[in-house]
């Protein structure tokens, strides 16, 4: 490969500079807005007053007869 | 855990009859119905298409004559139809239904104007007939996993752009601050997704790059086409099923919040281990190669999470359609991960470059990890959607069955197929046409992997109509697939 076709390179290394930025950038913000606290609590969200904790929600379909 | 079992017999939301109980999340389904139903529909069609594609170039590979007086189906198109059948008809339209669905609950915001969302999904199957029309009819391009004819390809990017802000727009209007991991898997790769169409379909297709940088593209794509989508998507789907079907919060939160944000930084780098040996920078390479064994830190945490998350309820995990499936998934991704990070050192690159075992690696990414997933999550979404059991559990249990076993031949057949073929490849005194020949019984151990897949998607897909269309008979007593101790029967 000559010196000069590497400049064929340059904008998928400017995509990967601005990917790396976007994902770091991304990282921040989840950090300030506090996402990364509470662990615990922010594991249950999934369960709701519909869907609680605690019970089991998918099972074979049983004969309807 | 049993005293919650047992008040679930007393309480559960969907053996109430007071709708008011369960009203948010009615509301939620009720304004995706239309919509996912339409991508279920789609997804299932081309799930059946792309198996035939599949079949008939599985046996093309072991027996070449067989009808090749039709120009529409010599290998090259039959086999290219049948990727972009599975990866953009099932993969793309099963996520659409699927993550858009999880999306809305964890946002808890119901999908607004969803007849746009509609028009957009018709839009992106039209695209794609055209485009796998294009692709029998010989208008391929010579670009793995962009295969499909420029003609058809804006259509494609318009309407996936409609599909996607949907997501987005679910996430900004989110109730809560809370952002849950699927909720992360999902809007990344809502993102991630049209950027690589978009940027691959500019600097191959409509403004070629020169040289190997179209390679290179071409490699940054189709590996992210697996790790910036089909991955987050299957993940997310799992983070939400396993812990909602078994009742149980995921055991460590801030693993998944770390596998998250490693996969995000490093999966971006490491297609580029396509490309070993090729005439490209070395430095580049390297790259992707730390990038891919890199790629070992999220996949363990993800493996260990998802472990501790079921230990000590296997049982039901195994009474539960959804968690059979998203399991065999889940550990699947852990194997084939590993794999993956091995295959793109240097030195197993050499042997296995070339040969059936990167087939067997790819197929066990999409279909034992992403596809086995997906199945899953259609059997938990459905009865919710349609507020309807599914009417046969034996076909349930074929589905599973056919594709675990399935499956499984093919990835072990290509794997130690394509490393002899390796070894012998690599060999200067095997004359070339001798390694071929040996990749014979291989080739067909794949073929009836492909019999058993196929006997596995009819009884998915004559369970989804059945259910679909019989619908007084089947309407749930006491709600979708509820676990109902009093009636459970034997579980096979």
């Amino acid at each position: 490969m000559d010196v000069e076709s590497y400049t064929d390179l340059i904008p998928l290394i400017f995509l990967g500079v601005v990917f790396f930025i976007v994902a770091v950038s991304a990282l921040y913000w989840t950090a300030k807005k506090g996402q990364f606290r509470n662990f615990d609590s922010q594991a249950k969200t999934i369960f709701t007053e519909e869907e609680p904790e605690g019970e089991v929600s998918d099972s074979f379909p049983t004969k309807q007869k | 855990m049993s005293e919650s079992s047992s008040n679930s017999q007393h309480e559960s939301p969907y053996s109430t009859h007071s709708e008011a109980v369960r009203a948010e999340l009615s509301e939620i389904d009720t304004s995706i119905r239309s919509a996912a139903l339409f991508f279920v529909i789609s997804a299932i069609s081309w799930l059946m298409l792309g198996t035939i594609f599949a079949l008939l170039a599985a046996f093309k590979a072991h027996e070449p004559d067989f009808a090749s007086t039709f120009e529409f189906l010599t290998f090259g198109r039959v086999r290219s139809a049948h990727l972009n059948a599975m990866a953009l008809g099932w993969g793309n339209n099963i996520i659409f239904a699927v993550g858009l669905w999880i999306m809305a609950r964890l946002c808890r915001a119901p999908i607004h104007h969803k007849g746009i969302l509609l028009i957009a999904g018709i839009f992106w199957n039209i695209g794609l007939s055209v485009g796998i029309f294009g692709i029998l009819r010989g208008d391929i391009t010579s670009v793995e996993w962009l295969e499909i004819p420029h003609y058809a390809t804006p259509l494609l990017a318009i309407s996936y752009a409609l599909i996607g802000v949907w997501g987005v727009m679910a996430f900004r209007f989110r109730k809560g601050d809370h952002v849950y991991v699927s909720q992360w898997y999902i809007l990344a790769a809502l993102f991630w997704f049209p950027w690589l169409y978009v940027v691959a379909q500019i600097m191959i297709i409509w403004f070629p790059a020169r040289g190997v940088v179209q390679s290179v593209t071409n490699w940054w794509f189709a590996h992210n086409v697996l790790g910036l989508w089909f991955t987050p998507m299957a993940l997310a789907t799992a983070y939400y099923l396993i812990p909602k079907v078994l009742g149980r919060p995921i055991y460590s939160y801030y693993l998944s919040v770390l596998g998250f944000w490693a996969l995000a930084i490093f999966y971006n780098w490491a297609g580029v281990h396509h490309l070993i040996g090729g005439p490209i920078p070395v430095w580049l390479i390297s790259a992707g190669i730390v990038a891919s064994v890199m790629m070992v830190i999220p996949v363990i945490v993800v493996g260990i999470n998802h472990h501790m998350s079921v230990v000590g309820l296997h049982k039901e995990v195994w009474r539960s359609p959804t968690l059979r499936f998203v399991v065999f998934g889940a550990i699947s991704y852990t194997l084939v991960s590993l794999i993956g990070s091995a295959m793109a050192l240097r030195t197993v690159n050499q042997i296995t470059h070339f040969t059936h075992f990167t087939v067997g690696h790819a197929h066990h990414g999409v279909y034992a990890f992403f596809t086995m997933i997906m199945f899953g999550g259609v059997y938990y979404m459905m009865p919710r959607l349609l507020k309807r059991e599914w009417p046969s559990a034996g076909l349930i249990k074929i589905h599973f069955w056919c594709c675990a076993i399935g499956i499984t031949i093919m990835v072990v057949a290509l794997q130690v197929g394509g490393w002899i073929q390796g070894l012998e490849m690599n060999n200067a005194e095997i004359p070339f046409l001798e390694t071929v020949q040996n990749t014979i019984p291989w080739l067909k151990a794949r073929s009836v992997s492909g019999v058993f897949l196929t006997v596995g998607h009819i009884a998915f897909a004559i369970n989804f109509f059945w259910m679909l269309f019989a619908a007084g008979a089947l309407r749930a007593k006491q709600g979708p697939t509820l676990l109902d101790h009093s009636k459970e029967g034997d579980i096979a």
